[in-house]
C-alpha cells in the first residue's frame, strides 16, 4: 500500500485530498477576496488617484492615515454611523419582534401574511430611498400634505434638511426596508421554541409577562443576534439610501462613512485616501461583529447550548 | 398688413428654405462603415433624448450599428468614466463629456484639430469651441450650450395690487429684476410659504456652487487669484452666501432647496408656486406647455441680473461629445459626432429649446419660432443668444474644479442653515481649496 502510494503524485495521494477538493473554494476566495483586499491596502499607502492610473506607484507611507487622523469630517461621519447602526438597529429588532409575536399567535392566514411581511426586502435600496425622498419631501411630499390635511402642521416640515428630522428620516426608510429580517428570523426562534416550558411555566402560575421574559426572549436572544451581526455589516456600509435621500447633506448632516467615502474615491478621484477611509471603517464592522459574537455565545451559554 | 399676416408670409417664405436646407445638409456623406459596431457612452434624461432618435438615421447612411452602452446623467457618467480609466477599460469610442468634466480626463480623448475638418469647425462658434479646448487640444465637440436667464411669471407683474404694495415696501416700481439685490427683494415679497415661493435655487453638488461662483463674480469677486491661491472668501463672497441664506431665512424658497437639483427646480417653477426662477433654456418650451406646465403663457424671460460688481452673472458650458485615443474606427467615432452636432441635429434640439452651438442654427431657430408666431421661443432665443454672447464665462477649466467644488458646497449648505458664518464658512472652503491646489502642485 505504502509503495502505491509512494508512486502516486503527490496531489493523488490520500493525504492530500482535502486541500484538492478545497482547492477551488480557496482559489476564489484567494481571487475575488484576498487578493482585492491586499490591493486596496496597498493603495491606501499610495497618492492613487482614479484618473492617473500611474499614481498606483507613488509611495506616501502613512500620509493618507495622518490625514484621517486629523480630519474632523471624517470623525463626525464615523461616529454619526455608530449612532445610526445603534437606532435602527434597536428599532428593527423592537419591530421585529414584535412583528413575530403578533404573527406567532395567528391561525389562519399566517404564510399570506409572512409573505406581505417580506415585499420591503424585495425592493432595491434605490428605489426604497426614492421612495422615502418623495414621502419626505417638504414641499409636495405626501407625509407634509397629510399632515397639512389633517390640520396637523401648518407649515412644511424640511424633513430631509433639519438637523434631527434628516437622519430621522433616513432611519426611518432603513427600518421600513429591513425590520423583516428581524421579523423573519425571529419567528423561525418562536417556530422552533420547545412548547414544554411554556406549559410548565403555565402550571406554576407565570403570567404573560413573565413567561415572555424569563423564557420567549432568552430564546429568541441567539436568533435576534444572529439578526443583528448581519444588519450590522449591512447598515455600516449604508450608502444607497442615503445617498438618494440627501446625499450625505444638508451641510454634512447625513454624511455616512460610506457617502464620505465615495465622493473622496469616485468625485475626487483620490482612491488611496478614500481606500485608508475604508479600512480604519472596517474596524468599525470587526468590532461590532465581534461584539455580537460574544453576545451570542453568552445567550447561547446562557439556554445550556453548546459554545 | 396685419402682424399675423406679416408672420404668415415670413412662415410661408421659410418653409422652403429651411426644407431646402434639409436637403443639402443630408447630402453630407458620413462615410460607409458597413458591419462596424460604434460603442459609445452618453449623458441621459429626457431633454437629451430628442436627439438620440436620429442615431437610426446615421446606422442607415453608414451601415454602422450603434451600441450605447450607458445613458446616465453627467455625475454617474463621470464616475464611470473614471473607472474606465483607472480599470484600462476604455473599449469604447464616443463619449458625452462637459468643459467642467473634461480637464480631470486627462489625454484620454483625441484632438478633434484635424480629425473635424476645419470648415466644419469654422460653423462652431468660436467661444464654445474656445471653452471645449484643454492645453491647446480640442477634445471635445460642442452639441449645445448652457447658460441660465430669470424666468418670471408675468401676471404677479402685472397685478395692480402687488405694484402698489411693493412700490409701499421698497420705493421703486415693481418690474422683473435687474440686480440680485432687486432679486431678492422680489422673491421675498412674493413668498408666501408654503404654498407659494419667492424663487428656488439647486441646493447641493457642483449645481450650487456654480450658482455661487457665478454671483461671486457678479459681486466683482475671484474663485482664485493669478496664481491659484483662493480669493472666494473675500467681501463678494460673503455677499453672494448671504444671498442664498436671506431668501432661506426668509423662507422665500422652500426648505427643502438644499436638496434640489436641476429637475426639482425646473419642475417647481412648472407647478405654479414660484415667482422668479434663475434657469437654462432647456425648460423653456417645457414651461410653455400647457400640458406639462401651469404657467403657460404666463412667462415672461429677461437677462440674469447684475451684482453688485458690476457684472451679470452668466455660468455657463455645453454638452459635448469626445472621441477617447483607445477607439479602434477613429473615422467612424468622427462621423457619428459630426452627425450629432451637424445643423440638422442641432436645429433638433434647438426647437426643443437647447442653445445650438453653432451660429447659423440660432439665426434660423429663430426665423422658425417667428415664422410659426412662437413669439415666446424667439425672446427665449434672443435672450439667451444676447447672454451667451455677452455674459458667459466657465469655471475654471482646471482637473480640480469638481475636487474644489466639493469642498465649497457643504460649507455653503452650513452658512446657509446658519451652522456657521458665511465668512467662517468660506475661510474653511478657501483653505481646503488651498489644499488641494498645493497637492496639484499650483502652489
Amino acid at each position: 500500500m505504502a509503495k502505491i502510494e509512494k508512486r502516486l503524485p503527490f496531489w493523488q495521494r490520500e493525504s492530500f485530498t482535502p486541500f484538492v477538493l478545497l482547492f477551488p473554494a480557496i482559489l476564489t476566495l484567494v481571487l475575488v477576496v484576498l487578493l482585492p483586499l491586499l490591493f486596496s491596502l496597498y493603495t491606501s499607502f499610495t497618492g492613487y488617484r482614479l484618473i492617473r492610473p500611474d499614481s498606483l506607484y507613488n509611495f506616501v507611507g502613512f500620509r493618507n492615515y495622518e490625514r484621517i487622523f486629523t480630519d474632523w469630517d471624517f470623525w463626525v461621519a464615523f461616529g454619526r454611523t455608530v449612532l445610526f447602526l445603534t437606532i435602527a438597529l434597536n428599532l428593527e429588532f423592537l419591530f421585529g419582534l414584535g412583528i413575530a409575536l403578533l404573527i406567532n399567535r395567528i391561525t389562519w392566514g399566517q404564510r399570506t401574511l409572512r409573505t406581505i411581511m417580506m415585499f420591503p426586502m424585495m425592493f432595491s435600496p434605490i428605489l426604497v430611498g426614492y421612495q422615502f425622498k418623495f414621502i419626505f419631501n417638504d414641499n409636495i411630499g405626501v407625509l407634509n400634505n397629510a399632515l397639512q390635511s389633517l390640520g396637523l402642521s401648518d407649515g412644511a416640515i424640511p424633513w430631509l434638511v433639519d438637523k434631527h428630522l434628516a437622519m430621522g428620516s433616513i432611519i426611518v426608510a432603513e427600518v421600513w426596508m429591513s425590520t423583516s429580517i428581524f421579523a423573519i428570523l425571529l419567528l423561525a426562534g418562536l417556530f422552533a421554541m420547545p412548547r414544554d416550558p411554556l406549559e410548565a411555566a403555565k402550571v406554576d402560575g407565570c403570567n404573560p409577562w413573565q413567561v415572555f421574559r424569563h423564557i420567549t426572549l432568552p430564546f429568541l436572544m441567539p436568533f435576534a443576534f444572529i439578526a443583528m451581526t448581519i444588519r450590522s455589516l449591512d447598515v455600516a456600509r449604508a450608502y444607497d439610501i442615503v445617498d438618494v435621500m440627501t446625499g450625505g447633506g444638508p451641510a454634512g448632516r447625513t454624511e455616512l462613512l460610506w457617502t464620505l467615502i465615495a465622493r473622496v474615491g469616485y468625485d475626487n478621484s483620490r482612491m488611496g485616501q478614500a481606500n485608508a477611509m475604508a479600512y480604519v471603517s472596517i474596524l468599525l464592522s470587526i468590532a461590532f461583529t465581534y461584539y455580537f459574537f460574544r453576545k451570542l455565545i453568552a445567550a447561547r451559554r446562557y439556554m445550556g447550548g453548546a459554545n | 398688413m396685419t402682424k399675423a399676416g406679416l408672420k404668415l408670409l415670413a412662415a410661408a417664405t421659410a418653409l422652403p428654405l429651411l426644407m431646402a436646407g434639409a436637403v443639402n445638409a443630408e447630402d453630407i456623406d458620413y462615410g460607409n462603415f458597413d458591419g462596424y459596431t460604434l460603442r459609445v457612452k452618453l449623458i441621459g434624461g429626457a431633454q437629451y433624448e430628442p436627439l438620440y432618435a436620429e442615431i437610426e438615421k446615421w446606422e442607415e447612411m453608414t451601415g454602422a450599428k450603434v451600441d450605447v452602452l450607458s445613458r446616465k446623467n453627467h455625475f454617474e457618467l463621470d464616475r464611470e468614466i473614471k473607472q474606465d480609466i483607472a480599470a484600462g477599460t476604455l473599449d469604447w469610442c464616443v463619449g458625452s463629456n462637459h468643459p467642467s468634466f473634461a480637464p480631470q480626463y486627462g489625454t484620454i480623448y483625441i484632438d478633434l484639430n484635424g480629425v473635424i475638418p476645419k470648415e466644419t469647425l469654422s460653423e462652431f462658434q468660436e467661444l464654445a469651441l474656445a471653452n471645449s479646448t484643454v492645453d491647446g487640444r480640442l477634445v471635445q465637440l460642442p452639441r449645445h450650450s448652457d447658460i441660465s436667464n430669470l424666468y418670471y411669471k408675468k401676471s404677479l407683474y402685472a397685478d395692480q395690487g402687488n405694484k402698489d404694495r411693493f412700490k409701499e415696501k421698497h420705493g421703486y416700481d415693481l418690474a422683473p429684476p435687474e440686480t440680485w439685490e432687486q432679486f431678492k427683494d422680489q422673491a421675498i415679497f412674493f413668498a408666501n410659504a408654503p404654498e407659494f415661493f419667492g424663487t428656488q435655487y439647486v441646493g447641493k453638488d457642483e449645481a450650487i456652487t456654480g450658482r455661487f461662483y457665478e454671483l461671486l463674480i457678479a459681486e466683482g469677486g475671484q474663485l482664485f487669484d493669478e496664481n491659484w491661491n483662493p480669493t472666494f472668501n473675500s467681501e463678494a463672497g460673503v455677499r453672494a452666501v448671504q444671498w442664498f441664506k436671506d431668501l432661506y431665512d426668509a423662507k422665500a424658497v422652500p426648505a427643502g432647496v438644499l436638496n434640489y437639483l436641476w429637475d426639482d427646480t425646473g419642475l417647481g417653477f412648472a407647478s405654479g408656486t414660484v415667482a422668479l426662477n434663475l434657469d437654462w433654456a432647456g425648460w423653456a418650451s417645457f414651461f410653455n406647455d400647457p400640458a406639462n406646465s401651469k404657467v403657460a403663457g404666463d412667462i415672461g424671460l429677461v437677462r440674469a441680473p447684475v451684482g453688485s460688481g458690476g457684472k451679470r452673472s452668466g455660468w455657463s458650458g455645453s454638452h459635448t461629445f469626445s472621441i477617447t485615443e483607445t477607439c479602434d474606427n477613429k473615422e467612424a467615432a468622427a462621423s457619428f459626432v459630426s452627425f450629432l452636432t451637424s445643423h440638422e441635429r442641432q436645429m433638433i434640439e434647438a426647437r426643443k429649446g437647447l442653445l445650438p452651438t453653432r451660429g447659423k442654427v440660432w439665426e434660423e431657430a429663430i426665423a422658425e419660432f417667428d415664422g410659426a408666431g412662437n413669439d415666446f421661443m424667439v425672446t427665449v432665443f434672443e435672450t439667451y443668444s444676447q447672454s451667451m454672447s455677452e455674459d458667459a464665462f466657465t469655471p475654471p477649466l482646471i482637473p480640480q474644479w469638481i475636487e474644489v467644488s466639493n469642498e465649497v458646497w457643504p460649507r455653503l449648505q452650513a452658512a446657509i442653515l446658519g451652522e456657521m458664518s458665511p465668512q467662517e464658512a468660506l475661510d474653511e472652503a478657501a483653505e481646503s481649496a488651498r489644499e488641494i491646489m498645493e497637492d496639484a502642485g499650483y502652489l
